[in-house]
């Protein structure tokens, strides 16, 4: 294992920041915090890296516990939001600073800068000062920061929030494949769905201070165990519909038609999904398909909008009443106002807990 | 339109020049004091009581010798050297530290904390100064340079503390941090990051805790008698029971000037820096 979080909580005077954090994080692995502002998130990275300690548990990296130990004996890169570069040095002083800290030969130095500077497509820019580069070419220049001492472990704290889309898009990828090229373990926190579920090999979403899912990003897609998770992963976000026992054992839905297709198996699979009394039959909007004239064994809908993506087409609508349900088609000739038949392939459906 | 331009220009030029103006007559207003005591201290006696005064005439240093030689200023200008760049030097880093403290860390009841700091501030000085007589003399600093560093320090530091407190939150946290994680102690991460941030800063706050101290005079005249007396003290002395040696005072007036102007010019770069950081961020 590579880093080991156990049981660390954080609490800011009587606020619990993070409560009771665990998870084991393989070498090599990619691994995302993803979740709202004040999810604890970013409290939790920075425990990792030894800037803020944890009011209780323990923190191991290589089976090492540094829980209380200085972030310099951690062995650890980081990535700030904000860059964290040193104004006052030019890029090449920027990216020796950690050699130069660690006392190595100026030579050994020189080449190391050289290289990693090569590789990030900063070799340009080494004489400049930190304000007078872009925003991306600085976040290129703090990576280099990090890569160039060969970290165990990378943390980096939502550093692409301040470049615009489509700098995002491309870092996004650079980053994904340097960190797996050179096989570094890297935690990668973020507010951004996107993000999370392009580049991770495993995401834990948090919510107020707990980790509510850890698992792989189709997994998180496929069988989100909470409506946080579902509503939070996925845009537009999954169709939850709010569903209990009746009797018999049988669920009841406000469409009827979901209860009676949800698989038996699904219960098991998320057996805390009803633990509170209800719980919610979901469905990715992808997996409704829309006809319209209403065949066998299909619900009505009433559509309400049409926006037309151009790569797909989102159909708003409402069932059973006043249920509103988002569908995600490639092309529809259906009006607002139409009434049209929804069908539902008992495999997409799923059991969520409220 | 040609016509219209040239107008427009012209009126451009007259507005300039109507500015240039007033602004020349207020420099002028504001200079002329130090001009006054940079010629009277190098007119005679003689020359300096006539009227209407003279603008032309051969300058003397008459003042300039008697103030060395009879007044004790070389003495003076050594304590004044010695006490004030020490009480500086001393202000600076104890209340660097203090605000670094005060600004970075999670203290309790840190704003309690500086706004006691700053209180010291708040009290006149001349409240202080039976105390601080009996406690010199039952210390036996009295009429020591010491006393007066040890009281320049006390009240320079609230102004460094609040001063540096600022400038250190400008500096944003994760550049401390990255620092931390590169390899460096907190202390190497201040040394080595921090530091060379604050320099501006560092700067201006110095000139003006070291203008203060060079100039007090209330303190160093009550707390001092002969042995550690202060430049502010021997220009005082200028000013007699029956009459005011205009020419004794604006020699003193010189000296003790010129160090300050000198340091000025020195930390100039800095200044104008430090003392328009924070009014735009980067």
């Amino acid at each position: 294992m590579s880093v080991q979080i156990i049981n660390v909580e954080k609490a800011f005077g009587s606020h619990r920041v993070v409560r009771g954090v665990s998870v084991d994080i393989a070498d090599g692995e990619f691994f995302v915090m993803l979740g709202p502002s004040g999810c604890g998130k970013t409290t939790t990275l920075r425990m990792v890296a030894g800037l803020e300690l944890p009011t209780s548990g323990e923190i191991r990296i290589q089976g090492r516990n540094v829980t209380y130990e200085e972030p310099r004996h951690r062995d650890i890169a980081m990535a700030f939001q904000d860059y964290g570069l040193y104004p006052h040095l030019s890029v090449r002083g920027n990216i020796e600073f950690p050699l130069k800290v660690r006392r190595e030969d100026p030579a050994t130095r020189m080449r190391k800068v050289e290289e990693v500077a090569e590789k990030m497509g900063i070799h340009h820019l080494l004489d400049r000062k930190p304000g007078q580069i872009s925003g991306g070419q600085r976040q290129r220049v703090s990576l280099a920061r990090a890569l160039v001492r060969n970290p165990k472990v990378f943390l980096m704290d939502e550093p692409l929030s301040n470049l615009d889309a489509k700098l995002r898009a491309v870092m996004r990828t650079e980053i994904k494949k340097l960190v797996t090229e050179l096989g570094i373990t890297t935690i990668y926190v973020t507010h951004d769905q996107v993000e999370a579920m392009s580049m991770a090999d495993r995401i834990a979403v948090m919510k107020d201070g707990d980790m509510v899912q850890v698992a792989s990003p189709l997994e998180m897609y496929e069988r989100p165990r909470t409506r946080f998770v579902a509503e939070f992963i996925g845009s537009p976000a999954m169709n939850l519909l709010p569903a209990r026992p009746g009797s018999g054992g049988r669920l009841t839905c406000e469409i009827p038609v979901l209860a009676e297709l949800l698989p038996e198996a699904e219960l098991a699979l998320n057996p805390a999904a009803l633990a509170g009394g209800a719980g919610f039959v979901g469905i990715r909007p992808e997996h409704l398909s829309i006809a319209e004239t209403p065949e066998k064994g299909d619900f009505v809908a009433l559509v309400d909008l049409v926006e037309p993506l151009g790569q797909t087409t989102n159909v708003h609508l409402r069932a059973g009443g006043e249920t509103r349900i988002i569908a995600v088609v490639d092309r529809t000739r259906a009006q607002p106002g139409d009434t049209v038949g929804i069908s539902v392939r008992s495999d997409s459906l799923r059991l969520v807990a409220a | 339109m040609a016509a219209t331009l040239a107008e427009h220009r012209a009126r451009q030029r007259r507005a300039a020049a109507l500015y240039w103006a007033l602004a020349l007559l207020a420099t002028a207003f504001f200079f002329f004091p130090v001009f006054w005591m940079f010629a009277s201290a190098f007119k005679s006696d003689a020359v300096s009581s006539t009227y209407p005064p003279v603008f032309l005439f051969a300058p003397s240093l008459e003042n300039f010798a008697h103030l060395f030689t009879e007044a004790g200023a070389g003495r003076a200008l050594w304590n004044s050297f010695f006490i004030v760049t020490l009480s500086t030097l001393l202000a600076m880093i104890a209340g660097t530290m203090a605000a670094y403290a005060l600004a970075r860390f999670d203290l309790r009841g840190k704003n309690t904390l500086a706004l006691e700091i700053l209180s010291i501030r708040m009290l006149p000085p001349i409240v202080s100064v039976i105390p601080l007589f009996m406690i010199a003399r039952w210390l036996g600093v009295f009429d020591t340079p010491w006393l007066l560093i040890a009281v320049y320090t006390l009240t320079g530091l609230p102004f460094v503390v609040w001063i540096m407190r600022v400038f250190i939150q400008d500096i944003p946290q994760s550049v401390e941090e990255a620092a931390m994680i590169d390899g460096c102690g907190r202390i190497e991460a201040f040394w080595r990051v921090t530091l060379p941030l604050l320099l501006p800063g560092l700067a201006a706050t110095m000139v003006i805790v070291f203008m203060f101290a060079w100039n007090e005079f209330l303190l160093a005249s009550l707390l001092t008698s002969s042995e550690a007396k202060t430049l502010p003290v021997i220009a005082a002395n200028a000013i007699k029971p029956k009459a005011i040696a205009f020419g004794l005072a604006c020699a003193a007036g010189v000296v003790m000037s010129v160090p300050v102007i000198v340091l000025v010019l020195m930390m100039q770069k800095y200044l104008v820096q430090g003392l328009t950081l924070g009014a735009v961020k980067g």
